[in-house]
């Protein structure tokens, strides 16, 4: 256990990023708040707009440090059983007594777990940063519905059970990624792509059909349809005013789903190919 | 020397990559508190011997290390073997002290104390990132990481390579003082035979993936001579069976194994090759015949 937390602590030296980029997000965010234009409009709009308007806010934030994280795992995934074999320093933590799934595993745990962690306290820090500055800026109204101890905790679980069900279902990418990462001796970016693309393209131009393509674009966007109940918008245009974050999570349906356990299986392989990659390859 | 049980014992070990073979079923034996030269040309297969040893390969035949399969349980072998390999290989973004911390948060056997020691010698600070680093500094600092674990088997690559000859002789000094004792196995490769010649108990030469000669090199002076030989004798020399000879400053200088030093006298002065002269001499001969 010791050893593994050394493995997690040398991630955070190498990749300063991990925590660089998510205040630097926030930072800009608060920023903004402090010079951008306060909408006082807002003052005089009823108590339940304002709640959906915080509800969106909220959600807007999140979403924001949400994108930036999946592009940044993507890099660290794709980078982090290859960049030592090109600088050669594997061997030198080959010459430790680490196995190879720990070392694995090390990364696996920091883009499953630490990053969205992370990222998560990252935006809360900034949500509670920006409300704090535009409730004084804006002195009453849109502020004040946002410290709404009950909207906050909405955000919280909402955040966390996304966190929780973004793991199984987005296992087979991240799994994939590793695969490529440490098999890869040269453009990882393109070896993560290529093979895919060639799948889609094959297909179309041997069958005709694009069951590839969707089966892609599925498992990359569509992981919030089989999370979730249906979105958020629906209830809002039909006069629902309060779009009930706690409404939204489904981990019945999503934990019953074929999909999220085929991706599950399929990733564990590849993570466990990352493995074996990893005890045989020493360079790039 | 061979009653204990050997630290590495290699038998057929042979590794091909693709069409080339690297290691052609190379037998070998290490004993422990050893220090034993791998010496060959490049390509010979030196390195791929080496990886073998440290669990860093797939491999044909029998390996044996500390007891242990090397490529099965590397982690297990890497608690009571350490090794730096041909290249300082620290990664650029390490800072000193992290780098110290890392491995002694990792490794039951790193005596950080002892790292410390090593590194208060240089002028290099804790606080500096690897990249900073000069080459030879690198080096220094792997090697401090290195001499501070303790270690059964100390593998070492081409340890001193960018290295200036101040830094070289440090080095080797304080491999031979501060670290090795009767504990302690050390397994290295150069390309500068002259300069571990003087503290190598044993060679291994190695050429096209064989083992040409496994000889310790107290042996060396029993088992092998040279003769040099003025050109009117060179023909009644030659009938002793020299297993190879080279023209030197007018005279022949013919190179014996296992010959009669009292009949080799007649001929002309009797001399002991020197490992990297008996090195040239065993693998020019082994590749001409």
């Amino acid at each position: 256990m010791n050893k593994f937390i050394w493995l997690v602590r040398r991630e955070f030296w190498e990749n300063k990023a991990i925590w660089v980029m998510p205040a630097c997000i926030g930072g800009l965010m608060v920023v903004g708040s402090l010079f951008g234009k306060v909408e006082i409009a807002m003052l005089h709009a009823s108590d339940q707009q304002t709640e959906v308007a915080g509800v969106l806010f909220l959600l807007a934030i999140g979403g924001v440090f949400w994108v930036a994280m999946s592009i940044y795992s993507v890099w660290y995934l794709l980078d982090c059983l290859y960049a030592d074999r090109k600088d050669r320093s594997v061997l030198f933590f080959k010459s430790l007594p680490l196995t190879d799934s720990e070392t694995v595993f090390s990364k696996l745990f920091v883009a499953l777990i630490a990053l969205p962690l992370v990222y998560f306290a990252a935006a809360d820090i900034s949500a509670l940063l920006m409300t704090f500055v535009i409730s004084v800026r804006a002195r009453l109204g849109f502020g004040i519905i946002l410290w709404r101890p009950e909207l906050w905790l909405q955000e919280q679980v909402l955040w966390l059970y996304v966190i929780a069900t973004g793991i199984l279902w987005y296992l087979p990418v991240v799994g994939w990624l590793l695969l490529v990462s440490a098999w890869a001796k040269r453009a990882v970016i393109l070896q993560a792509i290529l093979p895919p693309l060639a799948i889609m393209l094959a297909e179309r131009l041997f069958l005709g059909t694009h069951a590839a393509a969707l089966l892609f674009r599925d498992r990359l966007l569509g992981g919030g349809y089989v999370a979730l109940h249906h979105p958020i918008n629906w209830s809002l245009q039909k006069g629902e005013m309060t779009p009930g974050v706690w409404r939204l999570p489904d981990p019945v349906g999503f934990l019953s789903s074929a999909d999220v356990w085929i991706g599950v299986a399929l990733g564990a392989a590849c993570i466990a190919g990352a493995v074996q990659l990893r005890k045989r390859r020493t360079d790039a | 020397m061979t009653s204990s049980s050997p630290l590495i014992e290699a038998r057929g070990l042979s590794k091909r990559y693709g069409s080339f073979v690297a290691l052609d079923r190379a037998d070998f034996v290490v004993q422990p508190g050893r220090i034993v030269g791998l010496i060959g040309p490049n390509g010979a297969g030196k390195t791929t011997a080496l990886r073998a040893v440290l669990g860093l390969t797939t491999y044909e035949g029998e390996l044996n290390v500390l007891g242990r399969e090397p490529f099965a349980e590397r982690a297990l072998l890497m608690q009571e073997a350490s090794f730096i390999a041909d290249v300082a290989v620290l990664p650029e973004w390490l800072r000193v002290q992290q780098a110290i911390d890392f491995v002694a948060g990792v490794h039951p056997r790193f005596r950080r104390e002892r790292a410390a020691a090593l590194l208060a010698k240089t002028d290099i600070g804790a606080r500096r990132r690897i990249g900073q680093l000069s080459k030879g500094m690198k080096t220094m600092v792997h090697l401090a990481l290195t001499m501070a674990i303790d270690a059964r088997l100390l593998v070492l690559d081409e340890p001193t390579l960018g290295l200036d000859i101040i830094a070289r002789r440090g080095f080797y000094d304080a491999l031979v003082n501060d670290y090795m004792d009767e504990t302690r196995t050390i397994v290295i490769t150069t390309h500068q035979v002259e300069e571990v010649e003087n503290l190598l108990t044993d060679v291994l030469f190695i050429d096209k993936g064989r083992i040409v000669l496994d000889c310790s090199v107290e042996d060396i002076g029993a088992r092998y001579a040279t003769v040099e030989v003025a050109d009117d004798r060179v023909a009644a020399a030659r009938e002793q069976r020299p297993f190879y000879e080279r023209r030197a400053l007018g005279k022949t200088l013919l190179y014996f194994e296992g010959a009669d030093r009292d009949k080799l006298k007649g001929l002309g002065e009797v001399g002991v090759p020197s490992v990297a002269d008996l090195f040239v001499a065993k693998v020019s001969a082994e590749r001409a015949a």
